[in-house]
């Protein structure tokens, strides 16, 4: 019986013209979407990777000169872009691509691809995430609405009843059917997906577990839309009814919540302006050493505690660079005023995500959606860590230089010299991403709201079918 | 008088309805949440130029100061232009700025202006969480473009289906009334209610935010209206035509959400695709390598490019055969560099300016973009607004520079007195007159698709079948 009052369904729905039109559309983006990602991937990772060669060369050919004008000059960094990035983009575009590692100062990542566009950006990009995220629980609402609820107003539910069809086989019939028309445009949109992750040119096998993983939490997100509309449409008197409830439903998930989200984490854990946040930096970095006024009180310190330890008078003396320890110095402490106020604005931005990630607990379509960003390494998350590799990288380099300058130019004072082979013997920058437990367990509240909604979605569901009425 | 009549019949059927009082309430918290965000968005703008200000003011204040203590000598104009004299050019939030937040949040609105760094190299963006930029804010323009169509739906889509449905629709055309008059009348009768609250709910947002409005800002007020009442009456003609197609009010439910979607959200985001792909912009990540291989070339060259650049300038260097020759090889290394760029950064330009007339355009494909476009022009915080700041700023920034190379060139200290008469930035607003004309666009954009709506439904409502599909 089950089987059959799914066959029914599904043929019932191939018929339909919701199916055909609706899934055409939507198929027709899903495609689209993910073409267009795939380009954008592909021109965008080969122009980072040679800009990455370019800006090493960059710095590996510069002249003779003293290791700190090197540092000065310092080396740009570029964000690689992740494979799963084709699909989701997320806050790539909005978050800067090369920073410029430099003595001294740590600087903001610069170039966000969004300074260069037009209002309709806003409007929302088309991609497969938005597509599945979005669009895809739409089509489930209009597919399902009236599975039972039209059966029910038009007297056939009662009729099927009276055969003696439990509601458990209409129920469960008709969830096989739906679900069999929906495969109908996930499957192959998901062998597509795999197709170009295989053939694409991607690294696939950072890709690898991530993949089925995204596969796996979009499955249970369109399925917790499926229950979640069956459970409505066999609760409503009316479909009419049921289509109101399921639409006011979708429109909270995906059109309100986000923005509500965006404004209350704002409104709630306010961020300093930048010229704020820039100018306490500034302040506090003007009380300390800066490496190049000599005269400063802790400068003066610092020579007399290395001038006892290697017991000559003069810093000329000294079987070390006295610049650079003092430039090491100055970065020290530096790097510590950036750490302290640094680490509070991450605190707060940290808070906002936090908050997001809590409101995904009442909207699915939230967790979705910071889940499959940081599946696809391209969450708030991800470009913190590439920031905080290019940081760490900054520190390893200045250090590396002045030291250099300390050991090598003993009494040349700044007028010591290195050449290429000094810039070409420092260390590569490598930025290796999240490892995937990291990912998974920064997502734990992702997974609880879909894992929830679906269980809860059961429940309704079982609940709606024992209690069925035929009017 | 018949239509007067089912006016108000409808009227009172719709306030003893609890969806028209539950719809009203979403719509008013909406709104409340949405200006009062926008109100702390353009605060916060506020202080930020304010602190901006302080800042350029207080540090003048120091230099002179020190600068006229006896026996000091002046600040070398050099260090001067790059460093201590570093100009705030700020954006100030446009005249109804707190009804739209836009694209506010992702451009830079105070640029720091010193002679070395071009305007459109420097980096001064707002400190914001990315997952904030990628969602948008929830703000009055998100409100009227995306939810307020929603309403409007949500009230009439089975405008003449439900009484289909119920019966009634047989027994009211027993009536000597016409299916059209009747139609006309519920339409109107939801119409009122729903663009009378917005429009309401738009002043009232406007006195609590901007104060009570008059000259400029007044016609500004005016054309939101507009655009909002035109807007409103796009989506109510939509629903009456679908009405009038004569099929359940499930299935005109389906049409008009499938339609919403497709309006608000899938047209505008292919438009942003084909307008990306028809004119890609040259990317910044080559900008940033070139200005690097370009500065080190001019570096490379720097004794010979002084000798070029004092040729090129004559009327610089006027009366300064002593020129410095550090001053002089710096100036040419700077000129060198941006020369390197000039052709990217003008790609740029050219590319956007292409980008945007064809987004123009496509206004008039979907309403929602009009309306988006209009409400951030109305605003102050549309992108020819942006664009006006960008080429204050740049032009202000030659202009510094044409201030300070001289006596860079010529060793002229900055003096005290000197303080008072450097140039200072302050924004120019646009002229009504273009905003007028962009929104005066957006307004025909909007106003065609109703008109053939409302054409297309008169000539199908002709074939409506009373009972039956």
């Amino acid at each position: 019986m089950v089987f059959e009052i799914a066959r029914k369904e599904f043929l019932d729905l191939l018929r339909d013209g919701r199916l055909r039109w609706c899934g055409a559309i939507i198929a027709a983006l899903l495609l689209a979407a993910t073409l267009v990602g795939w380009r954008s991937w592909r021109e965008v990772s080969a122009e980072r990777a040679a800009a990455q060669t370019e800006a090493n060369r960059h710095f590996d050919e510069q002249e003779e000169k003293n290791p700190h004008a090197a540092a000065h000059y310092g080396l740009y960094v570029f964000k690689q872009k992740p494979s799963l990035s084709f699909l989701d983009p997320g806050v790539d575009p909005y978050t800067g691509v090369s920073i410029h590692l430099e003595a001294h100062r740590r600087n903001e990542a610069k170039d966000r691809p969004v300074r260069d566009s037009t209002a309709i950006q806003r409007f929302g990009e088309l991609t497969a995430a938005v597509v599945l995220q979005v669009l895809l629980p739409l089509l489930v609402v209009f597919l399902v609405f009236p599975v039972i609820a039209a059966e029910r107003e038009q007297g056939t539910l009662r009729l099927l009843m009276s055969l003696g069809v439990s509601p458990r086989s209409i129920v469960l019939g008709k969830l096989i059917g739906v679900t069999a028309a929906l495969g109908l445009i996930v499957v192959p949109a998901a062998a597509l997906g795999m197709l170009v992750l295989l053939a694409g040119g991607f690294h696939s096998e950072r890709a690898w577990p991530h993949a089925p993983i995204l596969g796996v939490a979009y499955s249970l997100y369109l399925g917790m839309f499926v229950v979640v509309s069956m459970a409505v449409s066999a609760r409503c008197k009316s479909s009419r009814h049921a289509l109101i409830i399921l639409m006011a439903l979708w429109i909270m998930n995906t059109t309100i919540a986000p923005r509500f989200a965006t404004d209350l984490s704002r409104r709630l854990l306010p961020t300093p302006s930048s010229l704020e946040f820039q100018s306490s930096i500034g302040t506090e970095l003007k009380a300390g050493i800066d490496g190049h006024h000599v005269g400063d009180e802790r400068l003066e310190r610092l020579k007399s505690e290395l001038l006892a330890k290697h017991r000559v008078d003069t810093v000329e003396e000294l079987p070390i660079n006295f610049e650079g320890v003092a430039l090491q110095a100055s970065e020290d402490f530096g790097n510590e005023v950036h750490d302290r106020h640094r680490g509070r604005l991450e605190k707060t931005l940290g808070r906002q995500d936090t908050l997001r990630k809590a409101l995904g607990i009442l909207f699915p379509t939230l967790a979705i959606r910071e889940l499959s960003m940081a599946l696809a390494g391209t969450d708030n998350d991800h470009a913190r860590d590439f920031a905080d590799a290019a940081e760490s990288h900054r520190r390893k380099l200045v250090r590396e230089l002045n030291r250099d300058l300390e050991v090598n130019g003993a009494g040349l004072g700044f007028m010591y010299q290195a050449g290429p082979d000094l810039w070409r013997s420092m260390p590569r920058f490598r930025h290796r991403p999240q490892e995937l437990p990291e990912i998974l367990t920064r997502q734990t509240l992702g997974w609880v709201s879909l894992v929830t909604w679906f269980a809860a979605g059961i429940v309704l569901l079982n609940g709606a079918t024992h209690s069925m009425r035929v009017d | 008088m018949l239509l007067y009549t089912i006016l108000k019949y409808e009227l009172r059927l719709l306030a003893a309805d609890r969806t028209l009082a539950v719809v009203v309430l979403l719509l008013s918290l909406s709104v409340g949440y949405g200006v009062s965000n926008g109100f702390a968005w353009t605060e916060f703008q506020r202080r930020t130029l304010a602190t901006a200000a302080r800042e350029e003011a207080g540090r003048f204040q120091e230099l002179k100061s020190r600068l006229a203590a006896p026996g000091s000598r002046g600040v070398p104009a050099d260090q001067f232009g790059s460093t201590l004299g570093t100009r705030f050019a700020g954006l100030p939030p446009g005249p109804l700025a707190a009804l739209v937040i836009g694209q506010s949040d992702i451009l830079p609105y105070v640029t720091s202006i010193t002679t070395t760094d071009h305007p459109s190299l420097v980096n001064d963006v707002e400190i914001e969480n990315p997952t904030h930029l990628l969602t948008g804010r929830f703000d009055l323009g998100f409100v009227v473009v995306t939810l307020y169509p929603l309403v409007i739906l949500a009230l009439s889509y089975n405008s003449l289906s439900a009484d289909k449905e119920s019966g009634t629709l047989a027994q009211l055309l027993s009536q000597p009334v016409t299916l059209r008059t009747l139609l006309l009348g519920k339409v109107a009768a939801r119409g009122l209610v729903v663009i009378g609250i917005a429009v309401a709910i738009s002043v009232g947002g406007v006195l609590l935010t901007a104060g009570v409005p008059s000259g400029e800002k007044l016609v500004r007020l005016l054309l939101w209206l507009a655009l909002v009442a035109i807007y409103g009456a796009f989506w109510f003609t939509l629903a009456t035509l679908v009405n009038a197609l004569g099929w359940s009010s499930a299935t005109n439910a389906l049409t008009l959400a499938g339609s919403w979607l497709l309006l608000v959200a899938v047209v505008p985001a292919i438009a942003n695709v084909v307008v990306r792909s028809t004119h890609p912009m040259p990317s910044r990540v080559e900008l940033t390598l070139a200005l690097r291989t370009a500065s080190d070339r001019a570096h490379a060259t720097g004794p010979r490019l002084s000798s070029r650049f004092l040729e090129a300038h004559p009327e610089l260097v006027k009366g300064a055969a002593e020129a410095d020759e550090f001053a002089v090889q710096s100036l040419a290394v700077q000129e060198a560099t941006e020369q390197g760029i000039t052709e990217i950064l003008e790609d740029f330009e050219r590319q956007l300016s292409r980008q945007q007339s064809l987004v123009d355009r496509f206004r008039f494909v979907s309403p929602s973009i009009a309306t988006l476009e209009g409400l951030q022009d109305v605003a102050g915080v549309g992108s020819a607004r942006y664009r006006l700041y960008l080429s204050q700023v740049a032009s202000f920034h030659d202009h510094r520079r044409d201030y300070f190379r001289p006596r860079i060139l010529r060793k002229e200290p900055i003096e005290a007195n000197d303080l008072d008469d450097l140039p200072a930035f302050a924004f120019e607003e646009e002229s009504l007159g273009s905003v007028a004309g962009r929104v005066g666009t957006a307004l025909i954009g909007l106003t065609l698709p109703t008109l053939v709506l409302a054409v297309m439904s008169r000539s199908v409502l002709r074939r409506y079948r009373i009972a039956g599909y």
